[in-house]
C-alpha cells in the first residue's frame, strides 16, 4: 500500500540546514499495523506528515496505492487525503466550536456526502465508539479519553484505507490509553492499515511491526509475532 | 453547507462575546453614520424632483460685467420671458415671477403668506397639479388667484371649499380663487403659497415694461430634444439685441443644477452644495472603512487562536475555498447583526439628526431604495471586512500549525499596523478639520459688521405702518423700551437693490461700478449703529433731502482725494449732493467685501422696520409693548418679527452644519479607532503573556511592562500624525481659499490634534497594558 524509497526532507533556516529524513526507505502492506518509534527529533512526525500528504518530500519516491505522489500539488494531495487517510492526534485537535456529532461529520461534508447519509454514518460510528450519548456535547465537556474516541471516530468515519496516529495516547491516562489502543486494534482487524508514531513501548506492542528511527534514518525493524 | 457556515460563525461570535461586541459596535457606528449621511445626500440630490420634465426646465439668470468681472444675478427685465419664447423656437414655455408677501384677511390677525405674481406658463413649466380648477382657466380672470393646498385649507377649512371664494389681500385688494394646486414638497427650490397673474402686478407700473430694470425671475421650458448649449447660446444673444448693452446677457440655469450647482464665478457655474454632498459621501465611505478595519485587524490578530482549527479542517479535507467561505460567513454575520442594530439605532437618533441638519428625513426602511442601500452597505462591509482575514487565515499550512511552529507574523503584522495608522490618520484629520472649521465660522461671526446687530428687532413694513409711522415711533420711544426706529427698503444684511451707470468727477470708469441703493429714514443710521465719518444725517423733513445722499467710506474713496462732502453724483440724470459719509458695513456675502452704498432719504419705500431696544428691559416686555402698539397703528396685520443677530447666525447655516457634522465625525472616527485599538491591545497582551511573565520573574517593574506594551501602539499613532498633518493642511487650505475673509491656519492646531490622538490612544492601550502588567506571572507561566 505504501512504498517509500530514499525519502528525504530538509529543514532550512537562514544559516543551517537540518536533515529530518535521510534516504528513508520502507514498505507498508495493506492491513498492517506499524509502530514508528524513536527519540524526539528523529523525524517521526515529519515522516507522518509526508505519509499523511500534509507535507512534501524534498527527494525520493513515495508510492501510495500504486501511484507516485511525491510531486503532487496541494490540491491533488488534499483530494487524495480526504478520501483515503484518517488522522488521530496526540492533542485530539477537535474543533471546540463544533459538537461531537459535527466534529465527526466534518470529513463527510468535505467529501460531499449527502446530509441523510452523513447522519446515518456518523451515528453508526458514534455507536461503535460508544459515545452516541455524548453527540450533542462540545469537546470541552468531555474527558480526555472521550475526546480521543471522538477523534478516532472522526478519523474512521470516511472508511479510510489508512489511519495515521501521532502519539494517540500521549495525553491520556493508562486506562483511557488502553481503550484507545483497543479501538485501533479493532479497526486494524477490520482491515484498516494503521501507522502509529509513539514513545510508548507498551502501545507499540499492539502493532505488527516496529520501525525504530534515529536522526532521520531507519535503525531497526522488529516484527512482533504475538501482537 | 451555507447553513453550516453561518452556524459555525454564530458559535464563534457567541464564544468570543467581548471581541464580537467590539466588532459589531464598531460596525453599528459605521453603518449608522453612513446611513444618516446617505439619507441627507438622497434628500439633497432629490431636490426639485417633483418638477415634471425636470430636464427641460431652466431658470434664467443674467450675467453682468462690472469692473471687468462677470457677476451673476437672479433677476431679469420684464419683457425677456416673452422675447425668449417668441424668438427661440426651442423654448416652448416662458414665465416671469415676482415673489412677495401677501397678508390674507383671516380672523383678527390676518395671515402672511409668501407667493408670487406669475405668468400662466408657470403651471406647465412646473407641472403643477391642480386639485381644484385648471391651469387653462386659472388666470383667464385677471383677478384670479391660485392657492396652495395648505393655504386654501388654512383660509377655508378644507381646500375643496376654496374655489370661487373671494380673498382680501393687504386689506385693500380682492382676488377670486380660481384654482388650488398640490403643495410642492419641502425640498423644492421654488416655494409659494399663492400665485396671481403677473399683469396684475405690472398694471400701471411703467418701469416693469422696458429692459432697463431687472426685477423678475424668469423660467423657461425647452422643447424635448433641444440641445442645451445651442439654446443657451441663443439665450445669450437676446438681451444685447434689445439694449445694445453687450455687458449684460441672460443664460440658462438647468433645474437639475438649481440646488447643488448654484455658485457662479465669472458668469459660469463653479460649484455649490454639490461640494458638501461629495465631501459627506466620501466621509460616509471613510467611516465605514475604518469600522471594517477593526474587523480585519481583530480577525487577523486572533489568527493564532484560529490557526489550529484551520489546520484540522485542512487535514480533514477542507479546501481553501471552503475555509474562505467559512471566514466570510463570520464577517457577513457580524455585518448583518450590525445592520439590524443600526436600523434600531437610526430610529432613535434620526430625530436628533434632523434637528441638527434642519430637515425632515425619514428612515423608510420599507422603501426599496433604502432597503437595498442598507443591504448593499451590509454586503460591502461583509466582503470588505472579511476578505483579507479570510484569505490570510485560509492560507495557513496544516503541517505548520499542527506542528505548533509559529507562523510568520511578518506580512499580517505589517498590514495590521498599516490599517491602525490609516484609522488614526483619518481621526487626526477630522480633529484638525473640526478645529479649523470652528475657527473660521467664529472668525466671520466676530467680524466687525460695521453695524450693531445686538438688541435690534426687525419687522416687515405693511399695512398702515408708513402712514402711522410718526405716532408709532413716538409711542415706542416714549415708553423708554425703544431707543430709535429705522426704516429701509432692504433687509440690513441682504444684497438688495443695486445698479450702475453713475457719474462723478474724480473717478475713472465710474459707470461700471456697481453701487447698492438704500432708501431709508433719517433714523436708520442711528438705529443700526452705522456711524458718520463726516458730514451729517438726513433731515426728518424728507423733502429737504430730495437731492441729497449719504455714501459709505469705500464710495467716498472712489470719489478721489479730499472730503466727499459737497461732491455731486449724477444718477441717471439726477444730480445728488453728498451730505454725509458713513462707515462701510457688511451685507450680502458675509465672507466677501460689500459694494459701496448710496443712501436716499425716502422712507415711503420702506419694506423693513428696525427697532433698537433698550437692554434694560426684558425682551418679552418689549415684545408685548411692540405688539400692543402695532395693534393700534397697524390693525389686522399679524405681528411678525425677528432678531437681527438670529438672522445673522442663520447666514452661516452651511458652515455651521459642516462644523457640527465634522465634530460628530471626528468623535465617531476616534471612537471606532479606539475600539479597534482596544481589541488589538488586548490580543497583544494575551499573546505576550508568557513574555510578560518571564520579564516579571526576571525583575521588570509594572511601569516597565506598561511602557513595553504601549510603546508599539504609540509609535503607530506618531506615524499617523506625520501623515495626517500635511493631508489636513492641504485639505483645509483648499477649503479656506473659497472665502475672501478667512483665518490663517495655526501650527498649534496640528500640535493639539496630535497630542489629543496620543493621549486618547494611550488611555485606550494602557487599560490592557496595566491589566497584563499586574497579572500574577506564576499563572501565565503555568499555563504555557
Amino acid at each position: 500500500m505504501i512504498k517509500i524509497t530514499e525519502l528525504e526532507k530538509y529543514y532550512r533556516t537562514e544559516e543551517v540546514q537540518t536533515i529530518a529524513l535521510n534516504k528513508l526507505s520502507f514498505e507498508v502492506k495493506q492491513g498492517e499495523f506499524v509502530a514508528v518509534m524513536g527519540p524526539s527529533g528523529c523525524g517521526k512526525s515529519t515522516l507522518l506528515n509526508i505519509l499523511g500528504l500534509l507535507d512534501d518530500p524534498d527527494g525520493g519516491s513515495f508510492i501510495f496505492n500504486g501511484i507516485e505522489v511525491a510531486g503532487f500539488n496541494e490540491r491533488k494531495r488534499a483530494n487524495l487525503r480526504k478520501h483515503n487517510i484518517g488522522f488521530v492526534f496526540q492533542s485530539f485537535n477537535l474543533i471546540d466550536e463544533l459538537t461531537v456529532f459535527e466534529n465527526v461529520e466534518l470529513p463527510l461534508i468535505y467529501t460531499g456526502v449527502r446530509p441523510a447519509d452523513r447522519k446515518a454514518r456518523v451515528h453508526e460510528v458514534l455507536e461503535k465508539m460508544q459515545i452516541m450519548h455524548r453527540r450533542k456535547h462540545f469537546p470541552q465537556q468531555l474527558s480526555g479519553g472521550q475526546q480521543q474516541r471522538v477523534a478516532v471516530a472522526r478519523a474512521v468515519v470516511n472508511n479510510p484505507k489508512l489511519i495515521l496516529a501521532d502519539e494517540p495516547t500521549g495525553n491520556l491516562d493508562s486506562s483511557n490509553g488502553n481503550e484507545v489502543m483497543d479501538l485501533l486494534t479493532e479497526l486494524n482487524e477490520a482491515g484498516t492499515t494503521i501507522i502509529m508514531v509513539t514513545h510508548s513501548e507498551h502501545d507499540a506492542k499492539f502493532s505488527h511491526r516496529i520501525i525504530r528511527m534515529l536522526d532521520g534514518e531507519k535503525v531497526t525493524e522488529n516484527i512482533l509475532v504475538n501482537a | 453547507m451555507i447553513r453550516n457556515y453561518f452556524k459555525m460563525a454564530w458559535r464563534n461570535l457567541w464564544k468570543k462575546k467581548g471581541y464580537s461586541a467590539l466588532n459589531i459596535f464598531g460596525l453599528v457606528i459605521g453603518i449608522t453614520t453612513a446611513s444618516l449621511i446617505l439619507l441627507w445626500v438622497e434628500d439633497e440630490v432629490n431636490f426639485d424632483k417633483d418638477i415634471v420634465d425636470k430636464n427641460l426646465v431652466h431658470y434664467v439668470p443674467t450675467n453682468q460685467k462690472y469692473d471687468g468681472e462677470w457677476r451673476t444675478f437672479y433677476s431679469t427685465p420684464g419683457p425677456l420671458a416673452a422675447a425668449l419664447k417668441e424668438e427661440i423656437p426651442e423654448i416652448s414655455k416662458a414665465a416671469r415671477l415676482f415673489t412677495t408677501n401677501f397678508m390674507f384677511a383671516s380672523g383678527d390677525q390676518g395671515l402672511n403668506q409668501l407667493g408670487a405674481f406669475a405668468d400662466a406658463d408657470i403651471f406647465d413649466i412646473y407641472g403643477l397639479h391642480f386639485l381644484e380648477g385648471s391651469a387653462k382657466k386659472a388666470f383667464k380672470n385677471k383677478n384670479g388667484m391660485v392657492l396652495s393646498q395648505k393655504t386654501a385649507a388654512l383660509l377655508f377649512g378644507k381646500h375643496q371649499q376654496a374655489l370661487g371664494q373671494i380673498v382680501q389681500i393687504n386689506k385693500t385688494e380682492n382676488y377670486l380663487v380660481t384654482g388650488v394646486v398640490k403643495d410642492l414638497p419641502e425640498n423644492s427650490t421654488f416655494q409659494f403659497k399663492w400665485l396671481a397673474p403677473f399683469e396684475r402686478f405690472t398694471a400701471g407700473k411703467e418701469w416693469t415694461q422696458g429692459y432697463e430694470n431687472n426685477f423678475a425671475d424668469t423660467f423657461v421650458k425647452l422643447t424635448p430634444g433641444a440641445d442645451f448649449e445651442t439654446v443657451n447660446e441663443k439665450v445669450k444673444q437676446i438681451l444685447p439685441t434689445k439694449t445694445e448693452d453687450y455687458d449684460t446677457h441672460a443664460i440658462l440655469h438647468a433645474a437639475n443644477d438649481w440646488h447643488l450647482r448654484s455658485d457662479f464665478k465669472d458668469g459660469k457655474i463653479v460649484g455649490g452644495r454639490i461640494e458638501y454632498v461629495q465631501l459627506f459621501s466620501l466621509i460616509a465611505i471613510i467611516i465605514l472603512i475604518i469600522a471594517c478595519i477593526n474587523f480585519m485587524n481583530l480577525a487577523t490578530a486572533r489568527s493564532e487562536k484560529r490557526a489550529n482549527e484551520v489546520g484540522v479542517r485542512k487535514t480533514l479535507g477542507s479546501g481553501k475555498r471552503q475555509l474562505i467561505y467559512q471566514f466570510l460567513a463570520e464577517a457577513f454575520l457580524t455585518s448583518i447583526l450590525a445592520a439590524v442594530l443600526s436600523v434600531a439605532l437610526l430610529k432613535l437618533i434620526l430625530p436628533l439628526f434632523n434637528n441638527l441638519i434642519d430637515k425632515q428625513l425619514t428612515l423608510g426602511i420599507d422603501e426599496p431604495v433604502h432597503f437595498l442601500s442598507l443591504l448593499g452597505i451590509t454586503i460591502i462591509c461583509g466582503i470588505f471586512a472579511g476578505l483579507y482575514p479570510a484569505f490570510y487565515l485560509s492560507s495557513f499550512k496544516p503541517v505548520d500549525v499542527l506542528k505548533g511552529s509559529r507562523r510568520q507574523a511578518g506580512s499580517s503584522g505589517f498590514i495590521r499596523k498599516g490599517l491602525v495608522v490609516t484609522q488614526f490618520v483619518v481621526s487626526i484629520v477630522f480633529i484638525i478639520c473640526t478645529i479649523i472649521v470652528y475657527q473660521q465660522v467664529q472668525h466671520v461671526k466676530n467680524r466687525d459688521l460695521g453695524m450693531d446687530k445686538e438688541n435690534l428687532i426687525e419687522l416687515p413694513v405693511n399695512g398702515e405702518i408708513i402712514k402711522n409711522f410718526d405716532p408709532l415711533q413716538q409711542t415706542l420711544t416714549a415708553s423708554g423700551m425703544v431707543k430709535s426706529v429705522g426704516l429701509t427698503n432692504s433687509h440690513a444684511l441682504s444684497g438688495g437693490n443695486n445698479g450702475s451707470g453713475l457719474k462723478w468727477k474724480g473717478g475713472t470708469n465710474t459707470e461700471e461700478i456697481l453701487v447698492s441703493y438704500r432708501y431709508v429714514n433719517s433714523h436708520f443710521m442711528k438705529t443700526t449703529g452705522i456711524t458718520f465719518k463726516e458730514g451729517s444725517g438726513f433731515n426728518t423733513a424728507v423733502e429737504n433731502d430730495s437731492l441729497n445722499t449719504i455714501i459709505t467710506e469705500s464710495f467716498a474713496k472712489l470719489m478721489g482725494e479730499g472730503s466727499a462732502i459737497g461732491k455731486r453724483i449724477d444718477r441717471w440724470g439726477d444730480i445728488y449732493t453728498v451730505i454725509g459719509v458713513v462707515n462701510d458695513y457688511l451685507y450680502g456675502d458675509m465672507y466677501a467685501n460689500s459694494d459701496p452704498v448710496m443712501f436716499f432719504n425716502s422712507p415711503s419705500e420702506a419694506q423693513y422696520m428696525y427697532i433698537k431696544t433698550n437692554p434694560e428691559y426684558a425682551t418679552t416686555e418689549i415684545l408685548d409693548k411692540l405688539k400692543a402698539t402695532l395693534t393700534i397703528y397697524n390693525p389686522g396685520f399679524p405681528f411678525e418679527y425677528s432678531f437681527l443677530d438670529d438672522d445673522f447666525n442663520a447666514r452661516f447655516k452651511s458652515e455651521q452644519l459642516m462644523g457640527n457634522l465634522s465634530q460628530i465625525f471626528a468623535f465617531l472616527a476616534i471612537l471606532i479607532s479606539c475600539l479597534g485599538l482596544f481589541g488589538l491591545s488586548a490580543y497583544t497582551a494575551e499573546q505576550r503573556r508568557k513574555e510578560i511573565g518571564v520579564r516579571k520573574v526576571l525583575g521588570s517593574s509594572v511601569p516597565g511592562i506598561i511602557s513595553l506594551l504601549s510603546k508599539d501602539f504609540i509609535r503607530l499613532v506618531l506615524i499617523a500624525i506625520i501623515l495626517a498633518v500635511p493631508l489636513a493642511w492641504w485639505f483645509m487650505d483648499n477649503w479656506l481659499q473659497s472665502f475672501a475673509y478667512r483665518i490663517s491656519i495655526n501650527w498649534w492646531v496640528f500640535a493639539f490634534a496630535g497630542l489629543a490622538a496620543i493621549f486618547i490612544a494611550l488611555l485606550t492601550v494602557s487599560f490592557q497594558a496595566i491589566k497584563a502588567a499586574i497579572a500574577n506571572p506564576v499563572k501565565s507561566l503555568r499555563t504555557e
